[in-house]
């Protein structure tokens, strides 16, 4: 039901455990394997095996940042990890982070041979590299990209940032340059909160947001990519239910990619998060994923094909008698009261702009004719 | 114990157990298993004169090293070692004092001891005897800009692009009359910082005054001395130096001359040393990645030793450079400093 196709890669579902430390050798992807995953990506992998800083993760309950996390494993140490990894079968992707399209190719060329089923270029993190993230770029997404697809000839995806002015031109430079695919969107630059007692930030600089935080982020940056661009995409941001995973497939995602709940919730997540999907599929009719995939993109409308009717809220079904004046406070153009106890809405008031539809705890408002 | 006892230990031929060293892909993964833990278990080491004598290899490389008092190359001998080490490879380090016939010495005393590659960092060697060492089968890999780099495996940093990015920064931060203190060595790669430093200072209308110009020897004291006879002619805003131990020097000079950093004048070097952080005001300067050419260096040299190589087009990787803008330039933005 969940067997997915990408980039030539027979994976059993589409469900991908991303790129960090949760993945940092071959006993741990071994294990996201063994938990069910379709495929599994490398901790990225650097040439720089610097010594992380201390404390690099917080977390709140609605995402986590990061300051550094690349693997403290050498390229010459992968080809064991690789080896271990697929000792019992399984789809391992190498995630790859240098500077230049030179040294990106050797490390390709390496991790093929040591048995990677693809690259996944991360030269898209927001962490200490400098204020202008790598990935920001078309032309050097476009020479790195070349420069390892040339190199290789295992498929070659390259992970794409929400830190960039268009990122369907940076998706374009990547599949110009021959990309088999991209993944959208790595962490977001961002503090996570600041604690007033001490006037510290919580962590002690820019980092990586991940999480819930990000999810609509990611979504509408697949849903761009796809839009105009001609290329597999495997969503990422904030997937931590079946139902974050589907909203991403029926974007029009090929595959999903999940790390922070990973991170916060052990491995037990993957086949969590698969039985919820396979069980919305039963329940839906569906046979395979397939026939959701990018049903959602169809519905995603410009502002010119957008219908303009003169739709407003009305309370449906028996009056709401509730204690709760959320949508009345809500409500910014003064249409919606109460009177003799039960909420009304002032026709000639509504603006339609549909706030009350969502802010409702019980859901007793709609927008009609 | 020896390998016989290993293999008699095991239950298995000497050869057997020489493919589990050698190339334990082609032994049964069961068999392989089994000799590896005999061979922990008994501490075993092989012979590594005797493999040499099988595979023709001494396991041993040879690294030319322009001067070993500069720190820089000794964060890039500890890249180079950090790969050859777990490979079972000595590394002789040769220090050729900044001296072209010291190096082709050198060379030819590796040559005579059999070793299996070499590695020469900012060569002042010719194209046509860099050849000659190639032809007796010996592969080399060139690190750091020479004038022959592009026709051999090599690892680079693009000293001109860096040395842009640097006088830019200069530029910006609103300083007008630069100065360079320029080293005269390692000799190419400071002619293309050069030609940077001029490229940005027309690029903003700035002319090239050779009295801002000054050859200086690549050292702390040549910094000192060339700081000091600059300033007898007055003074510039602020001073690019090709190399961090001329820019420690040039600041030494400044500060004797009762000038202060970076108010009366701006020093940016070249290189960032572990020192360059440390001193006051900490110094700007381009950070070069050493330690990750040395091991660029190393891997491009072992992949031609166990010939993993499919190309024979020599291998070139271009490594990158990044400002490290610290308070000795006068700019103002803490931001410049956290990226």
């Amino acid at each position: 039901m969940l067997a997915t196709d990408y980039l030539g890669l027979d994976l059993k579902n589409p469900l991908i455990i991303a790129a960090g430390p949760w993945n940092r050798d071959g006993k741990a992807l071994k294990e996201s394997i063994a938990a069910g995953a379709g495929a599994v990506v490398t901790e990225s992998i650097v040439s720089d095996t610097l010594l992380d800083v201390r404390p690099r993760i917080a977390c709140d309950e609605r995402g986590a940042q990061n300051i550094r996390l690349y693997s403290d494993i050498q390229i010459e140490g992968w080809e064991r990890e690789i080896e271990i990894a697929k000792s019992e079968g399984g789809v391992v992707i190498a995630s790859i982070f240098a500077h230049t399209p030179s040294e990106l190719a050797y490390m390709a060329s390496k991790l093929e041979k040591f048995g990677a089923d693809a690259i996944e270029l991360s030269v898209s993190n927001p962490m200490a590299e400098s204020l202008e993230i790598l990935a920001s770029h078309a032309d050097t997404i476009f020479d790195m990209t070349q420069a390892v697809v040339q190199a290789v000839r295992i498929p070659v995806i390259v992970k794409l940032t929400q830190n960039t002015t268009n990122i369907s031109k940076v998706a374009k430079a990547a599949k110009a340059a021959g990309a088999s695919g991209v993944s959208a969107i790595n962490t977001v630059r961002g503090i996570l909160g600041i604690d007033l007692e001490t006037a510290k930030p919580t962590l002690s600089t820019y980092g990586g947001i991940s999480g819930d935080y990000i999810r609509p982020l990611g979504l509408a940056s697949v849903a761009t990519i796809l839009q105009t661009v001609d290329v597999p995409v495997s969503g990422i941001g904030g997937i931590s239910r079946g139902n974050h995973a589907l909203e991403y497939i029926m974007l029009g995602a090929s595959t999903v990619q999940v790390g922070t709940a990973v991170m916060l919730s052990g491995k037990e997540i993957i086949p969590v998060i698969l039985g919820e999907m396979t069980d919305w599929l039963k329940e839906h009719g569906f046979r395979n994923i397939g026939q959701i995939r990018g049903q959602a993109l169809k519905n995603m409308k410009s502002f010119d094909e957008m219908r303009f009717e003169p739709a407003v809220s009305t309370v449906t079904g028996v009056a709401c008698k509730e204690n709760c004046s959320r949508c009345i406070n809500g409500c910014m153009y003064g249409a919606i009261s109460r009177r003799s106890g039960t909420v009304n809405v002032d026709r000639q008031k509504c603006m339609g702009c549909g706030l009350c539809t969502s802010i409702c705890p019980a859901g007793k408002l709609s927008l009609g004719l | 114990m020896n390998i016989k006892q290993i293999a008699k230990a095991a239950g298995v031929s000497v050869a057997t157990v020489s493919r589990v060293l050698n190339h334990p892909e082609t032994v049964a993964p069961a068999t392989r298993e089994k000799i590896q833990k005999i061979i922990e278990e008994e501490e075993y080491t092989p012979n590594w004169f005797a493999q040499g004598l099988n595979f023709n290899r001494t396991k041993t490389t040879g690294v030319i090293v322009p001067h070993m008092m500069t720190p820089m190359y000794m964060e890039l001998v500890s890249g180079i070692e950090e790969v050859a080490r777990p490979k079972g490879y000595i590394t002789f380090l040769c220090n050729v004092e900044r001296d072209p016939k010291m190096e082709k010495e050198y060379v030819e005393q590796l040559m005579t001891r059999k070793v299996d590659g070499i590695i020469l960092m900012s060569s002042a060697l010719e194209e046509k005897y860099i050849t000659m060492i190639q032809k007796e089968k010996i592969p080399v890999v060139l690190i750091g800009e020479s004038i022959a780099a592009n026709r051999f495996n090599s690892v680079n940093v693009d000293c001109r692009a860096s040395a842009v990015e640097m006088v830019a920064h200069l530029v910006e931060v609103g300083h007008r009359t630069i100065a360079l203190l320029k080293g005269h060595d390692p000799h190419h790669e400071t002619e293309e910082m050069s030609l940077g430093y001029q490229n940005v200072l027309r690029a903003n209308g700035i002319p090239v005054d050779r009295k801002w110009i000054m050859d200086v020897e690549n050292t702390i004291e040549g910094g000192y001395i060339g700081m000091k006879r600059m300033l007898a002619a007055g003074a510039p805003d602020a001073i690019f130096c090709t190399s961090d131990e001329i820019a420690y020097g040039a600041m030494e000079a400044l500060k004797d001359s009762g000038m202060s950093i970076p108010e009366d004048v701006a020093v940016a070097g070249f290189g960032n040393n572990r020192m360059s952080n440390l001193i006051e005001p900490k110094l700007t300067t381009v950070e070069l990645p050493y330690r990750k050419m040395g091991i660029y260096g190393a891997r491009i040299l072992f992949d031609l030793i166990e010939g993993e190589t499919d190309s024979r087009d020599p291998r070139h990787i271009l490594l990158q450079s990044r400002l490290r803008i610290r308070r000795s330039c006068g700019h103002q933005e803490r931001i410049g400093e956290m990226f």
